[in-house]
């Protein structure tokens, strides 16, 4: 409870320097993770105009087309139910490597937190053309998988042969 | 001449009627119904609406925190209150109002503000349901009562975790709450029918010493935090929940792990045979209290915690966990019971049960939100194993406490409904 509430307090900090951020005329672009040195110079006065932001691109898609992962049920090849997506592992070149499902349990009572590999998951409808997340994975290989700690190394778990680490740098 | 002051319930015996009593029992059972509709399954229901895991935990901390924060002055309310019905309805309104809340309006603040009411109301709940009881029976009758009150809230809570499960399973997460606010119907009725006129409230409070005039003031609040049996059944419930608490969601986890096939049947199983140890256990547990003394149930309680605790980390079969839940059965009954009667007994003639109950209340929330944190890093660097050593070792301290410390906290007299009795 202490991690998480410190994670509540460092995130509403780096939120309000982010807001103080982007008033010191800097172009976000791929910078987005806010130094705090930046915050620290007093921001220049508000006489010069602002350039016009350029449009940013608009793309549509359909609800049929693309939907969120978060919240949704996972079930495996032979239909297992294998508990919902709570979150998503991606790297800092925003590769998506993992998403976390929330795995076994009754009523909330004894269920765990499991990283299984992205390319594991299969999102396509299935012969009765229903909307579900596929895992290839059953029940028996995922249920002894470590349990997901934030903060700590994650440990993934692929179906047969898929798997690399990722280069150290 | 000095009027002889004389202690309520011996001057007027209380004789409730059947109906308020029936009344009383469906109102326990439909409570623990509606009460089981939270609790964990919250987190299961916010994640099928995609909230992140951050905002769960907020929710469920903030939750928590009100629990705790809010038994003492829950209970000093009922002390105060002069119609214990009254405060328990609108407790249950405020309930309802936060099950609606969660089913239809999922958005973070608003199902912060609900967290946060259930916990407040529950805080009021508890201690109102005991208060009623006590304001029903009188103190020569409270054993057989709270034992009967742990057998309705058994059966409430085994019935309504089997039905939320299903209905969570067969429709949508969201049903359960719906299921829930709809409770409060079936409630409030049982609720009517306990007659007003048969709770007394002073006896509710734990009776004071009347002068033949209107209701004598209460015990100083000072007095009552320096009762020394008091703060000893405090410090071993504290002791106590820091090892029950998370036993069973530790073993759930180990279950999930182990088996996969019938891991979750195997863990509603686990849910479920306590819940039936306690519902035909109580009322005999309650009947024995007041013939051969409240500490043999408590030290029988806390030492079977011991040996399920080291029951726990050694046996795998999933026939024989079951089997080991029977003794969290022995222990849930011999506990639900001994705690509130035991508090009945110390605050007897004081006025101030109702704090007390909020007293004990905050230190087993204490243990309770400790019990976790304890676990899960224990589990984390060495294993389960040695996490369920370690509870064990947390409960044996528990049971050491409780036979070296706690004194009998029985009437050595109870004088029988029809006596008078002179309060010197």
């Amino acid at each position: 409870m202490q991690g998480r509430l410190r994670t509540i307090l460092a995130i509403t900090f780096v939120a309000l320097l982010a807001i103080g951020g982007p008033s010191a005329q800097e172009v976000p672009g791929g910078q987005m993770p806010v130094r705090a040195d930046q915050s620290a110079v007093p921001v220049a006065p508000a006489v010069q105009t602002p350039e016009a932001p350029a449009e940013p691109s608009v793309t549509v898609l359909g609800s049929w087309q693309a939907q969120g992962v978060l919240g949704r049920e996972v079930r495996s090849s032979a239909g297992e139910n294998m508990g919902r997506i709570v979150d998503v592992i991606v790297d800092r070149g925003g590769h998506v490597h993992a998403a976390i499902i929330d795995f076994g349990g009754f009523l909330g009572v004894g269920s765990r937190k499991i990283a299984v590999d992205w390319r594991a998951l299969r999102f396509r409808p299935d012969s009765a053309k229903r909307d579900i997340i596929t895992l290839e994975l059953n029940r028996d290989q995922v249920k002894a998988a470590p349990e997901y700690k934030d903060k700590q190394p994650v440990v993934v778990l692929g179906a047969s042969g898929g798997l690399q680490s990722l280069p150290s740098d | 001449m000095v009027p002889r002051p004389l202690a309520v319930d011996e001057a007027e015996p209380p004789h409730p009627s059947k109906r308020s009593l029936r009344g009383l029992d469906w109102f326990i059972f439909f409570v623990a119904d509606i009460q089981t509709g939270f609790g964990p399954f919250i987190a299961v229901y916010l994640t099928s609406q995609k909230w992140t895991q951050v905002d769960i935990g907020l929710v469920l901390s903030t939750g928590g925190l009100i629990a705790l924060l809010g038994q003492m002055p829950g209970g000093a309310l009922v002390d105060a209150a002069r119609s214990e019905r009254l405060v328990a309805g609108l407790a249950l309104s405020a309930i309802a109002t936060a099950a609606l809340a969660y089913a239809f309006v999922p958005v973070f603040p608003v199902v912060l503000a609900a967290a946060a009411l259930h916990a407040a109301a529950s805080c009021v709940l508890g201690p109102c349901i005991v208060a009623m009881s006590l304001g029903l029976v009188g103190h020569a009758g409270i054993s057989e009562r709270l034992g009967r009150n742990a057998r309705f809230a058994a059966i409430g809570n085994g019935m309504a975790a089997a039905a939320m499960g299903a209905v969570g399973y067969l429709w949508e997460p969201r049903a359960v709450f719906l299921v829930t606010a709809i409770l409060l119907v079936p409630t409030l009725l049982a609720l009517s029918r306990i007659r007003p006129a048969e709770v007394d409230p002073d006896r509710a409070h734990g009776g004071t010493v009347v002068l033949k005039t209107d209701h004598a003031p209460a015990d100083d609040v000072r007095t009552v935090i320096r009762k020394r049996p008091l703060l000893i059944l405090a410090g071993c419930a504290l002791l106590f929940h820091l090892a029950n608490g998370s036993m069973l969601p530790l073993m759930g986890s180990v279950v999930t792990m182990r088996s996969s096939q019938w891991a979750t049947v195997t863990i509603a199983a686990c849910i479920v045979v306590p819940q039936i140890v306690v519902a035909l256990m109580s009322p005999w547990v309650g009947h024995y209290a007041q013939i051969w003394g409240r500490l043999p149930f408590l030290r029988i309680a806390f030492g079977a915690l011991v040996f399920r605790a080291l029951l726990f980390a050694v046996v795998t079969d999933p026939y024989l966990l079951v089997a080991v839940q029977i003794l969290d059965g022995i222990t849930a009954a011999g506990l639900g019971v001994m705690v509130p009667l035991m508090i009945a007994d110390i605050m007897r003639g004081t006025g101030r049960f109702n704090l007390a109950q909020g007293i004990v209340g905050t230190a087993v929330g204490i243990g309770a939100s400790i019990s976790p944190t304890l676990a899960g890093s224990l589990s984390d660097h060495f294993g389960s194993s040695v996490a369920f050593f370690g509870l064990a070792a947390v409960a044996a301290v528990a049971f050491t406490a409780v036979w070296a410390l706690m004194p009998e906290t029985r009437a050595s007299e109870t004088p029988a409904p029809e006596t008078r009795v002179e309060v010197s």
